[in-house]
């Protein structure tokens, strides 16, 4: 072991010696000169220089605003207690990783809460069509980059909610998935890698009380095999007729007065 | 200039290899039959008569003999070639492991015994084998060296 | 222009009042076990109740062993019979259901007992859906005063497949070893005992080690090892006769046994000159045929639910996995792949999986993957344990734990264990003495 400890230490000093005698070669090198190249300079004017389009700076303006706004929650988000499910074992080693992954299967109330403050999930920005379609003519580079959201934080936002074809808005939408979510006493153990969506029809009362509820492939439910369906579509049904009257919201019945709930427990299923 | 560079790069090049350290490894005289945690102690070990052992140890999952292993079982077979005796021999596991593979492992370990026996001439005849697993454990605590003591073949005059 | 104007807006307003229906997904709800009502039952006209029939109490005895059924499961909540408004036999017959409603039970079972015209002792049970305020499953038994369990059992499974979905695992036994005595010299005795701990008796004395013993699918035969005479083989016993014979002649230890889903064949390890293979013997004509040949340690075989595949643990790699192979011993293929050591491969009733017990870093596992070795999930991890063995709905696993020994006789006791294939519900079953190698049977019933 001091063998080789001493000849390093040989090495290294010859090294540097080596260096320092070496430096001077390099210093001591001549440079060439370059060759010259002519150069034209040119006024840079107006119509060259390139702004942001003046609606397109204002967006941007908005969603730096955004950005401040969101760090302030509206409501502060009540205590949350992560249902503790010990799903998977994980190996000495990899406790860490799959601690912080069971931290994101969340229960119902937990995934309301968070959509009201921002997360690192969050896309920062908002889409606006009719600011779009005015940005489209005006101008032709640096339209700040505008993606759609994916989630459902425009319950911040409720002036500028986006009407997405379904009569509702998304915050509206929101209120009853809470409240059916609460009802739904999902049947433990079923299995998640099948089929087992189940479709149910409701008409309403303008007070939000049901009127009628049909289960969409009714006849599935009697058949051979599709014991795991009838028991979810029964489940879904103990659902709604507990969460009877709902909650809706105090205009636009015509809209809402016929509501298709489509269950679905593929995703607590997995776990 | 070209030659000037390239003479310099060079010289980093080879002082820098020459400049890494030579490591050594410290060359430990390491048993190639031990699997490192067998049982040298004589805390369980009975004996056939005096100085004879009538047990060798194993490493976790092994059913090598080590060279220890070896000198006593040596002994075992002049021992057993001069008196004549018939022999069953045990094999057991410590219980760090699943019930029925340890009982298989068991029965390996004794064969191991018996094998190496019968090449010092010991006749088929006069050796029985037997595995009890994990469930005749020598040492009842729940230690590395209880285990090392539990992984264990042992020789016993049969009746 | 008027015109144009009416068109117009006729025609804005029509498609505003037809609005798409709208559709909403619910994707979440609560995981949390059902809430249940189980009413004390009622007797109908008790004057024709005997007095020893009296004395076992039965309308409270079985509502009472379905609720501890029900909530074992873990599936189940079961409300506080102190809470419930309505009595008994007016619940059999027409429930009110806001009385039900009112203390959150979403589903009540009402019974009724009644001695029939032949004297025989009839047992009726109702399950009612109290939110849609309906009877959604009935049925009628005819019990004895010793068959009450059973039937407490049989009515449990009844309430357990009418609301998952799936057969139940109540009416059934589970055979264990009893263990007694120092940790150098235990003393091992078959036992068995209904699933939830009663009836418990014991099959062998304890003269000798007995180990790892399976039902056949009859629930009438048990087949185990055992040291008798010092001979290490697998036997086969008779729990009605209690009656014992070694299976096969083989000139060597046996052991790792099983039987074949049609109960016609026991698969187990015979091993000779330190080499361990996987065997299989025909009950009746008592033929053996050679399944591996490996130089290996081959052992701990379990048959797949349909009889076609084998799997079972190896050492052919070097190190113990799990491998499965066709069920005459050809394609042995390795399934399992991770980190640590495997063993103890047993294929569950319902063909989905194969659990297992993994040791990794100086821990136990019991783990349930595929048969094909994919989506290996482990549910739980103890110092020792081992040797899963499923319910008959592939649902539960039952396994033991031993606990660390020192120096002092503290420590090194051994206890039986259940879990659910989700993880959850991690239950110790209680029984008289120490306990390892338990192994469910099949539904009694069938």
């Amino acid at each position: 072991m001091y063998k080789s400890v001493s000849l390093s230490v040989l090495f290294h000093v010859v090294f540097v010696i080596a260096t320092i005698v070496s430096l001077p070669f390099v210093k001591k090198e001549p440079i060439t000169a370059q060759q010259l190249i002519a150069i034209d300079i040119i006024q840079i004017s107006e119509k060259t220089q390139l702004p942001f389009a003046p609606k397109a700076r204002e967006i941007i303006e908005k969603i730096k605003k955004e950005k401040e706004k969101r760090v302030v929650t509206k409501q502060a988000p009540p205590k949350i207690t992560p249902k503790e499910k010990p799903k998977a074992i994980p190996l000495p080693d990899k406790l860490k990783i799959k601690s912080e992954e069971e931290k994101k299967k969340q229960n119902p109330e937990e995934i309301k809460e968070l959509n009201r403050q921002s997360s690192e999930f969050e896309k920062k920005e908002l889409f606006d069509p009719n600011k779009i379609s005015a940005l489209i003519d005006k101008s032709k580079e640096e339209t700040a980059e505008i993606q759609k959201k994916q989630s459902l934080e425009l319950t911040q936002n409720q002036d500028s909610s986006v009407d997405l074809n379904k009569g509702i808005t998304l915050s509206q939408e929101d209120a009853i998935k809470a409240q059916i979510y609460k009802c739904w006493n999902i049947p433990l153990g079923l299995p998640f890698d099948q089929n087992l969506l189940v479709r149910i029809r409701l008409t309403l009362r303008p007070n939000g009380s049901i009127t009628s509820s049909e289960i969409l492939d009714h006849a599935r439910m009697n058949q051979p095999g599709q014991g795991f369906y009838k028991v979810l579509a029964e489940s879904a049904l103990r659902a709604v007729k507990l969460c009877d009257p709902l909650k809706m919201p105090t205009t636009g019945y015509e809209k809402w007065k016929d509501l298709q709930l489509n269950f679905d427990a593929k995703e607590m299923l997995k776990g | 200039m070209l030659t000037k560079s390239l003479k310099n790069t060079f010289l980093v090049i080879v002082l820098g290899i020459l400049i890494s350290a030579c490591s050594t490894t410290a060359t430990k005289t390491t048993k190639s039959t031990s699997a490192g945690d067998v049982y040298t102690g004589t805390d369980t070990v009975q004996y056939l008569t005096t100085g004879v052992a009538d047990r060798v140890f194993f490493g976790t999952n092994s059913k090598n003999l080590t060279s220890a292993a070896k000198v006593t079982l040596d002994k075992q077979a002049a021992y057993i070639k001069s008196s004549k005796i018939s022999v069953v021999i045990e094999g057991h596991a410590d219980e760090r492991g699943t019930r029925e593979y340890n009982l298989a492992l068991g029965e390996r370990r004794a064969n191991v015994v018996r094998d190496y026996l019968m090449s010092k001439g010991i006749a088929k005849s006069s050796i029985k084998v037997i595995s009890y697993g994990k469930e005749r454990p020598a040492s009842k605590e729940s230690s590395a060296l209880a285990w090392s003591q539990n992984r264990r073949s042992v020789t016993v005059k049969s009746k | 222009m008027k015109k144009f104007y009416l068109t117009f807006f006729s025609i804005l307003f029509f498609t505003q009042a037809s609005f798409a229906l709208v559709k909403i997904d619910i994707t979440r709800g609560n995981l949390e076990p059902l809430p249940a009502a189980i009413s004390k039952f009622y007797m109908e006209d008790p004057s024709k109740f005997s007095a020893e029939l009296k004395a076992l109490k039965l309308e409270k005895k079985i509502p009472e062993l379905i609720s501890n059924n029900l909530k074992r499961s873990g599936l189940f909540h079961i409300i506080d019979p102190k809470s419930y408004i309505q009595s008994p036999n007016i619940a059999h017959v027409k429930p009110t259901f806001q009385d039900w409603a009112l203390i959150k039970a979403q589903i009540m079972v009402s019974g009724k007992l009644v001695i029939d015209s032949k004297k025989r002792l009839r047992v009726e049970f109702r399950l009612w859906d109290v939110i849609a305020g309906k009877e959604i499953e009935g049925l009628a038994l005819f019990a004895t005063p010793s068959s009450w369990r059973r039937i407490s059992h049989i009515i449990s499974d009844k309430i357990y497949e009418r609301m998952t979905g799936e057969l139940g695992y109540f009416d059934t036994r589970i055979i264990y070893v009893a263990e007694t005595g120092s940790k150098t010299q235990r003393v091992k005795r078959l036992a068995i005992m209904d699933q939830d701990g009663a009836n418990n008796k014991y099959l062998t004395l304890g003269n000798e080690l007995v180990l790892t013993p399976r039902f056949n699918p009859t629930a009438q035969m048990i087949t185990y090892m055992s040291y008798f005479k010092n001979l290490p083989r697998v036997y086969l016993l008779n729990i009605e006769t209690g009656m014992q014979e070694v299976v096969g002649d083989f000139p060597g230890m046996t052991f790792a046994p099983r039987f074949s889903p049609d109960g016609k064949k026991i698969i187990m390890s015979f091993a000779k000159d330190g080499n361990s293979d996987i065997y299989s013997m025909d009950v009746a004509t008592r033929v053996v045929e050679q399944l591996t040949t490996h130089p290996s340690i081959d052992t701990s075989p379990s048959y797949s639910f349909d009889g076609k595949y084998i799997t079972f643990n190896s050492d052919r790699s070097g190190a113990q996995q799990i491998y499965v192979m066709r069920s005459d011993g050809s394609n042995a293929k390795r399934i399992s792949f991770g980190e640590g050591l495997y063993g103890t491969p047993v294929w569950s009733p319902r063909g989905d999986l194969i659990a297992f017990t993994k040791i990794y870093k100086g821990s136990f596992y019991i783990g349930v993957m595929r048969s094909d070795g994919s989506g290996e999930r482990l549910l739980t991890q103890n110092y020792y344990q081992e040797a899963p063995s499923w319910s008959p709905n592939g649902r539960v696993l039952i396994f033991y734990r031993e606990t660390k020994s020192g120096k002092s006789e503290i420590g090194g006791s051994s206890s039986l264990w259940s879990i659910d294939l989700t993880g959850y519900n991690e239950r110790k079953i209680k029984t008289l003495t120490d306990a390892s190698d338990p192994a469910w049977s099949g539904l009694l019933s069938k």
